[in-house]
């Protein structure tokens, strides 16, 4: 790919005083050349988003790792962080037909599909709603406060995410290049829903976003102008600066060209047996019965996800290798809300399963 | 006529002349023998020999006996010389003192006589050396038997020689004492070199664990073509660098572990390197390639730094680890 500079600000790469051995290593394979340029506009991607939302690298990251690896995505986090203005400036830059829906408590599963209403000659009238009305262009669904909508709804989501279609009119209907983005504020607990445990399973991430802590971001984030006008700040994204279109091809090819060595396995079988079984991994925690900690989770599809999200992670590191770092950068996101512990230490759940997540990373040994 | 013969002998007398002052150069040669008479076989007798000289005559080195036998029945054991006073005529008086043993066998009380010999004395002046000869005379001694001719006869011939002196009973108290002190003291030092060290059975602790981890490595060093075997080293150096910072180190946190433990911050490099060729090793598509970029011997010796930086503990004055 030479001749192309740099447009974003090129990831952290803490390899800057490794000599050629890692170099050599880093670089992308000539062969996979569109890997390579596609590299380049998921770079670009991230700068455009960092413009409109400031002091979310880690979030804009991750978002851009679920884009990559074809996974959808649940923001959750304070009341005002960010989430939505991150999820509009996403969609702005991610090509294709977008449609958003808004949470309410009466919203029922037919209302995504369905749009009645009475029409002039005062008749009822059944149009195709959200969900239908771009057909099998749509590919950014923007689900803002999911928690808010019924049960009922989170259902309807789950053959949405997770096989892409649905039923209406009497037919299929198909999104082949779907992505779901939710967010949730995880402070208000009246008329919300929690989403059912296979809804969950279905999100390739789930992305908690904090405010800034830098002093002079906050600074900025108050008192800049630009900060306070969402639809500007929004507007200032480059538009399409990723096809949508064509993501679902890149995504399987480097799902292909990300090697995974057989001791990067042991690796994720070891990770994965530590998650289900703590206790004999040697994981402890204060004031928590290890054996009888997890209930259930870290299911085979969430490892998949897991290897799926860490790939698109280390290819976008510049990297054709998949290393442990790159599990450990996106394990938190894709793991945390898989892990089902019993209902006593649910409660405690914002505690523990972080704190689980981070020693079972720090007892695995890599390699 | 005889005038003439008369002037060429005093001729003659003057030539011969620059040989005479030689007589003057050496006044009195005096012997002192303190006590020489009863001397036995085996006795260690002593004997000072006094030499005047002119002042700056000094007896060259050369010329005096050599410490050693002398005769059959004389060894000269030892020998030196100290300059004495000025005395009032202006000569030098010259200090030998002689030590001899006798081993003579006597029968009867007899007269010995110490052998003579000459000492040449020398004065060195800006033009030439003149020097001088010291005679000294041989001096007696009487040498006595140390038993009768013919002893009465005894059953054992044993019973001629007397009986051997009781040994001296001595204290082995404080020699104990000093003997276990100093056990203990080098156990004690052995303890703390072997604290220091990281040897057996002190080996495993978390504070020594690239002590721990290079051991390891020199170990499967032996075999530094076995594929095998730099795994296993890599892999080594990997636990040590994990229980020395508590968690899992991945290459990334390189950066992050050299600020939380700055004893190797000058082992960035080797530990660049180190995860590099560990990311080759065991992530890379061609894992033969990470033991030709870092062969067996750098990581040996990135081992033995990095104990060495763990005995060494955190540069003064920069806290430590967390």
């Amino acid at each position: 790919m030479p001749g192309v500079a740099p447009i974003a600000p090129r990831p952290r790469d803490c390899d800057a005083s490794v000599p050629e051995l890692s170099i050599r290593m880093n670089q992308i394979r000539p062969a996979d050349a569109a890997l390579t340029d596609w590299r380049q506009a998921a770079l670009r991607f991230e700068a455009e988003i960092a413009k409109a939302v400031v002091g979310q690298e880690r979030a804009i990251r991750l978002v851009t790792i679920a884009i990559f690896a074809r996974g959808h995505v649940l923001l959750e986090g304070d009341v005002g962080v960010g989430k939505t203005t991150l999820l509009r400036a996403v969609a702005r830059a991610l090509g294709g037909a977008y449609e958003r829906v808004e949470g309410t408590v009466d919203m029922m599963p037919a209302d995504l599909i369905y749009h009645t209403y009475l029409a002039e000659d005062g008749r009822p009238r059944i149009e195709p709603g959200p969900v239908l009305r771009r057909s099998q262009d749509l590919s950014v669904f923007f689900f803002n406060e999911i928690n808010r909508a019924r049960p009922q709804v989170h259902s309807l989501l789950l053959r949405l995410m997770a096989e892409r279609s649905v039923q209406a009119f009497d037919r299929e209907y198909r999104f082949p290049h779907l992505q779901v983005f939710a967010d949730r504020n995880r402070v208000e607990r009246e008329e919300t829903f929690e989403l059912p445990a296979a809804a969950r399973d279905r999100f390739l991430m789930e992305i908690g976003m904090e405010a800034p802590t830098d002093p002079a971001l906050r600074r900025s984030l108050a008192f800049d102008p630009r900060f306070h006008d969402t639809d500007t700040l929004v507007a200032e994204v480059a538009a399409d600066v990723i096809d949508q279109g064509a993501v679902a091809g890149i995504a399987a090819a480097l799902q292909h060209g990300i090697h995974a060595s057989p001791a990067l396995e042991d690796y994720v079988v070891r990770l994965w047996s530590a998650v289900r079984e703590p206790a004999k991994a040697g994981i402890s925690l204060p004031d928590v019965a290890m054996e009888s900690l997890v209930q259930g989770g870290a299911s085979p599809r969430g490892i998949a996800f897991l290897i799926r999200a860490a790939r698109v992670r280390a290819w976008l590191e510049g990297r054709d290798v998949l290393l442990p770092e790159d599990l450990r950068a996106v394990f938190h996101e894709t793991m945390a809300h898989r892990i089902f512990l019993e209902p006593v230490y649910e409660m405690r759940r914002e505690r523990i399963v972080p704190e689980f997540c981070r020693a079972v990373l720090a007892t695995v040994p890599a390699p | 006529m005889r005038l003439r013969a008369l002037l060429t002998l005093a001729a003659l007398a003057a030539c011969l002349l620059p040989a005479l002052p030689a007589a003057a150069q050496i006044g009195t040669v005096t012997v002192r023998s303190p006590r020489p008479f009863g001397l036995f076989l085996g006795d260690r007798f002593g004997a000072t020999v006094e030499i005047e000289a002119a002042d700056g005559f000094v007896p060259q080195a050369a010329s005096l006996p050599k410490a050693g036998p002398l005769t059959y029945w004389l060894d000269l054991t030892g020998l030196s010389v100290a300059a004495g006073p000025l005395l009032p005529n202006g000569n030098r008086l010259w200090r030998l003192s002689l030590a001899y043993q006798t081993f003579y066998a006597a029968l009867d009380v007899r007269r010995l006589d110490i052998p003579a010999f000459t000492v040449t004395f020398a004065s060195d002046s800006a033009r030439a050396t003149t020097s001088a000869t010291a005679e000294v005379p041989t001096w007696p001694i009487l040498v006595s038997p140390l038993r009768e001719i013919q002893p009465p006869p005894v059953a054992d011939p044993v019973d001629y020689l007397r009986p051997e002196s009781p040994v001296p009973r001595r204290d082995p108290g404080p020699a104990r004492a000093l003997a276990w002190a100093f056990a203990a003291l080098g156990l004690a030092g052995l303890a703390l070199l072997a604290r220091d060290r990281a040897w057996w059975p002190l080996h495993r602790r978390p504070a020594r664990a690239f002590a721990a981890a290079a051991r390891q490595v020199r170990r499967l060093a032996a075999r530094p073509e076995d594929e095998a075997a730099y795994r296993a080293a890599l892999l080594a150096l990997h636990r040590g660098l994990d229980r020395t910072d508590g968690r899992r180190v991945m290459g990334e946190d390189l950066a992050d572990f050299l600020g939380r433990h700055p004893a190797y911050g000058a082992l960035a490099q080797p530990l660049g390197r180190f995860f590099a060729a560990s990311r080759a090793a065991f992530f890379g598509r061609d894992p033969a390639a990470a033991r030709r970029a870092w062969p067996f011997p750098d990581l040996v010796a990135t081992a033995r730094r990095l104990a060495a930086a763990e005995r060494a503990g955190p540069p003064a004055g920069n806290g430590g680890t967390p």
